[in-house]
């Protein structure tokens, strides 16, 4: 399957736009986040004109970034696991025809409905929820929320990756006296990783910036989280700060991407495994 | 072997279920209850029972089938866009022999970014003051457009960063899928001449295509619940021409704590995305019940 | 081994949170350590207040002034910064707690009559709280209710109304002064705009709350309101019509901004005129662009009307405190002229004649005389629960005016409709 050299131009071509196109709105934010403070107003020139980490500084020093990262780090690797743990759990069995149960259909329907249920609403039910039982105080209700909205979301992407799975590969394993959770653990997953980083990244996303439960649920700034943070710095009654806003995002960016970066080594791991190509 | 696999299933599926059974239970009858009242969050008094009232003013109510309509609107011209731009996406990339790990990363990056940031790193773009796509126009000497408050452009202009934002989701999920097609598939195709095209439509698309419908279904999902741009950048405007569903919902339950009005409005969405779903959902059960015996 | 790489993953993760747990829970241990170990041996506990505030300038003028009273009471002040919806609805749901969450919030002006309406708020005059006549009366009197007349629920906090900003040389470069009615402010803007890619004036039409705040104004001037004195709905008076015919013809001749975008606009000389809060504009003493009152009249010979919108932030203490007196107390010491002078650098805006008046911080924010006269003769908003209510549907209105899509006789009439309905 050689290559022509016309075709490799016109990929080259269409990998540049798509660059372009991707990454001119984050080297804009980037050249921004860098710039001192008053050359932020009036017309912005293409290029920065000045280098300073003003904004940066200010954002640690001021405006409690440090705290949120750390709580937006626990609560999204906490519930992250958690949802991963549940919800690959379940799709697996919801996935594989030889599991029947009478619940299976129900389970099914449940786990879309709660998916397309609007955060808007149900925020406040929530709340209502977690204030009774005294909980508000601490990242539980965050984290369990966070847990609602991964979960449904694994469950229903990854109900696809383990059909895709050749069954052949479990039965004759099975028939090889591998018990249930051999299967699971030693033949399926591997061969679902792609997935799984997948999900994991996207999950890690959601909850990363996740915004609408967790300033519903915060009692405390102790407790606050990047997105909210974040919020706090562009409001209808005073001017954008641009240079914070800015760095908060490349501040925000920074973690995600490591996780990405770590998570994507699994990306093509399924394929390396040679009992797919069967 | 048979007997354990049930007990297998519910150990397997049930933290999963308990969870999200015990935290939407209540919400869910919570919503359904007081959509058919006059629930007022502020108000000493009980809701009154009004039964049907909240829905046939929801339907009467011209700024509601607006928002509803542009909603629509905007979710199909989003997800259509989306997947098309993240279907390339994925093809290009995984056909790239060099860097694709950074290639990987770097076109993710619009998807990590938080929601707010990206609306206001766009707003400055699209300003008509400073705004850098005004300064373009203006060196072809073209008149500067008001972008994010022109009725014929606003609607668009959030679509455009929708799709900026969400194609890298497609692409990373397909992308996903596509490590898991078998390879030597292609080499037969090629032995037996296929051409790009051909590979394309003959192996690509169907080994992929329950992905596809599945990314379709997520985004059409998330798509439904478009708020954080329109209330950064247009507030609903021009002429409502950029209001949706989430955003008419913001305005009962969040500005006012219309929770009787907003859960009717909230159940409306609910089914309507239930319903597009819905199709799926027919599809799954068939198979399952299908590979039964 | 494919199963361990997983399960690395998964122990990675939770690893991460556990450790930022760790390291999160340091610095607030290190901060109750410190009270504590002096709680510990004196046997009473520092009292806990928090404070719902609006995020930005407010948290950080309230942080600046805290240490003196936590100390000299014995108690943490916590504040809790947020968007202004996010606060009006977490201020809203925690005020069904029977314990409150929150001891005192702040409140935007317009939110007043529904948060005294249903109970959200403590009334102060029935604590024993005697009125201070060294409020701003304007300021003061959205604090009571019912309006001006009745007990007092919130003092105001922040001073804010709206002012006319303009661009001293571009309104030099026409030989044109300072406009004191609309009818000047339209010829200058007409001389003005798309004079060397200039704007004449600037609209701030965005759909919702920008867009009736910066239309009001005029309304106003032309004698125009959207409720009468018996609460019918007027927004289709001819005044009403004539000043929407006045805020089309500014766009006209002018341009149709975002509030960054009006404020950088006027104030590097690329537009003329505009109106807006004056706390976009001054930051510390310096402001960016020349200000005066926003005009009254339609014309030269017409009569002036008060037309600026006041938008005090009030701040009052939650009806569920569990720390009523201490509370009260805060509530005191945040809006005494001594506080409003001491923040006065971290960006605090009077609601006190006396600290507007002082004349040493009058030498340093030149605004504050202008700011108290813009306020003794601003006007409210309807005073009415459902005022947001009402402040969409209207936006939405206008918003179809100024696109073009309704003419102005069908946008107001059907803005009439919209605002009879909710309260009917």
């Amino acid at each position: 399957m050689k290559e022509s050299t016309g075709s490799k131009a016109a990929k080259g071509v269409t990998l540049a736009i798509l660059l372009i196109w991707t990454l001119f709105p984050i080297y804009w934010m980037f050249s921004l986040a860098i710039r001192k403070g008053d050359e932020l107003t009036g017309a912005l020139s293409f290029l920065p004109h000045s280098f300073s980490m003003e904004h940066f500084i200010d954002l640690f020093e001021n405006k409690g970034f440090g705290t949120a990262l750390v709580n937006s780090l626990q609560v999204t690797c906490i519930s992250l696991a958690i949802s991963l743990v549940f919800g690959l759990c379940c799709a697996y069995i919801l996935a594989r025809a030889r599991f029947q149960f009478k619940m299976k259909g129900p389970e099914l329907f449940w786990v879309l409905l709660i998916r397309v249920l609007p955060p808007i609403a149900f925020a406040l039910p929530l709340y209502i929820m977690f204030s009774n039982a005294g909980m508000l105080s601490t990242k539980v209700p965050i984290i369990l929320a966070h847990c609602l909205i991964n979960v449904p979301f694994i469950i229903w992407f990854m109900i696809t990756f383990f059909e895709n799975l050749p069954v052949s590969v479990e039965e004759s394993a099975a028939v090889d006296g591998a018990t249930e959770s051999q299967l699971f653990g030693r033949i399926v997953l591997p061969q679902v990783l792609p997935g799984i980083a997948a999900v994991g990244i996207l999950s890690f996303m959601t909850s990363w910036n996740e915004y609408l439960y967790g300033v519903i649920f915060v009692q405390s700034p102790s407790n606050f989280t990047i997105p909210l943070t974040l919020a706090t710095l562009n409001s209808e009654q005073e001017l954008a700060q641009w240079g914070n806003i800015a760095a908060g995002g490349i501040v925000s960016l920074i973690p995600i991407a490591i996780f990405v970066m770590i998570a994507q080594n699994f990306l093509i791991a399924g394929l390396s495994n040679g009992a797919v190509k069967e | 072997m048979k007997k354990s696999n049930k007990l297998y299933a519910y150990l397997m599926s049930s933290p999963a279920m308990l969870v999200l059974t015990v935290l939407s239970i209540f919400p869910l009858l919570f919503v359904i209850y007081y959509s058919f009242t006059d629930y007022y969050y502020l108000s000493s008094g009980k809701p009154a029972f009004i039964a049907l009232e909240n829905y046939t003013d929801l339907f009467a109510d011209q700024y509601f089938r607006q928002a509803l309509w542009n909603t629509v609107k905007f979710t199909v011209l989003a997800v259509f866009f989306e997947v098309l731009v993240g279907l390339g996406m994925a093809v290009l990339i995984n056909s790239v022999k060099h860097h694709q790990k950074l290639l990987r990363t770097v076109t993710l990056l619009p998807d990590l970014l938080p929601p707010v940031t990206v609306a206001l790193m766009w707003q400055i773009m699209f300003s008509n003051n400073y705004g850098l796509f005004n300064n373009i126009l203006g060196l072809f000497g073209l008149d500067p457009v008001n972008w994010l408050q022109d009725v014929g452009t606003a609607f668009y202009c959030i679509l455009v960063i929708d799709i900026w934002q969400y194609a890298p989701f497609v692409f990373l999920l397909l992308y996903a899928a596509l490590q898991s097609v078998p390879q030597d598939q292609y080499e037969a195709a090629a032995i037996d001449g296929a051409n790009a095209w051909q590979r394309f439509t003959r192996i690509t698309l169907p080994s992929i295509s329950k992905n596809i419908i599945m990314v379709v279904l997520l985004r059409v999902i998330d798509t439904f619940r478009l708020f954080d741009k329109v209330n950064i950048l247009t507030k609903g405007g021009p002429a409502n021409s950029t209001a949706t569903i989430t955003q008419y919902i913001y305005q009962y339950v969040v500005k006012r704590n219309q929770i009787g009005y907003g859960s009717a409005a909230t159940v409306i969405m609910t089914v309507i995305v239930l319903i597009l779903a819905c199709g799926y959902i027919r599809e799954n059960f068939r198979k399952n019940s299908a590979q039964k015996g | 081994m494919f199963k361990r790489s997983l399960a690395l993953l998964l122990s990675g993760l939770m690893l991460t949170g556990a450790m930022a747990g760790c390291g999160g829970s340091k610095p607030s241990e290190q901060d109750t350590g410190a009270a504590g170990s002096d709680s510990a041996q004196s046997t009473t506990d520092p009292i806990k207040l928090t404070i719902a505030a609006r995020g930005g300038t407010h948290v950080d003028v309230i942080n600046s002034v805290l240490p003196a009273f936590e100390s000299e009471n014995n108690c943490k002040v916590e504040v809790l910064g947020l968007e202004a919806d996010d606060l009006k609805q977490k201020v809203a749901l925690d005020s069904k707690n029977a314990k409150g969450a929150y001891d005192l919030c702040m409140i935007d002006d317009p939110v007043m009559p529904e948060f005294c309406d249903t109970g959200v708020l403590l009334d102060l005059t029935a604590e024993g709280y005697k009125e201070d006549a060294d409020f701003v009366k304007a300021s003061l009197d959205i604090g009571k209710y019912p309006y001006a007349e009745g007990d007092v629920y919130a003092l105001p906090f922040a001073g804010n109304v709206t002012l006319l900003f303009y661009n001293q040389d571009v309104l030099d470069s026409v030989g044109a002064k300072a406009p004191d009615n609309w009818t000047d402010v339209l010829n200058i803007a007409k001389q003005v705009n798309g004079k060397d890619g200039k704007v004449g004036y600037v609209i701030r039409g965005q759909q919702g709350n920008p867009i009736v705040g910066d239309y009001m104004p005029i309304l106003w001037a032309y004698g125009g309101d959207i409720f009468d004195k018996d609460w019918n709905v007027t927004v289709d008076s001819a005044e009403a019509k004539a000043a929407l015919q006045m805020y089309m013809d500014l766009l006209a001749n002018g341009a149709n901004y975002e509030k960054n975008d009006i404020v950088s606009a006027v104030s590097d000389g690329k537009a003329a005129m505009s109106l807006g809060w004056p706390s976009w504009y001054i930051s510390g003493g310096a402001a960016t662009a020349s200000y005066a009152r926003i005009p009254g009249k339609v014309d030269a010979s017409s009569t002036d009307q008060p037309s600026g919108v006041i938008g005090n932030w009030m701040m009052g203490v939650t009806a569920n405190t569990q720390n009523k007196d201490l509370a009260i107390k805060l509530l005191e010491y945040l809006t005494s002229a001594e506080t409003q002078k001491s923040a006065a650098d971290v960006g605090a805006v009077p609601t006190r004649t006396s600290v507007f008046q002082d004349t040493e911080l009058s030498a340093k924010y030149p605004f504050y005389a202008t700011l108290l006269d813009a306020t003794e003769n601003s006007r409210v908003r309807p005073r009415t629960p459902l005022w947001s209510q009402i402040e969409e549907a209207y936006g939405i209105e206008l918003s179809n005016a100024i696109a073009g899509q309704k003419d102005i006789d069908t946008a107001l009439a059907d803005a009439k409709a919209q605002i009879e309905k909710i309260v009917k």
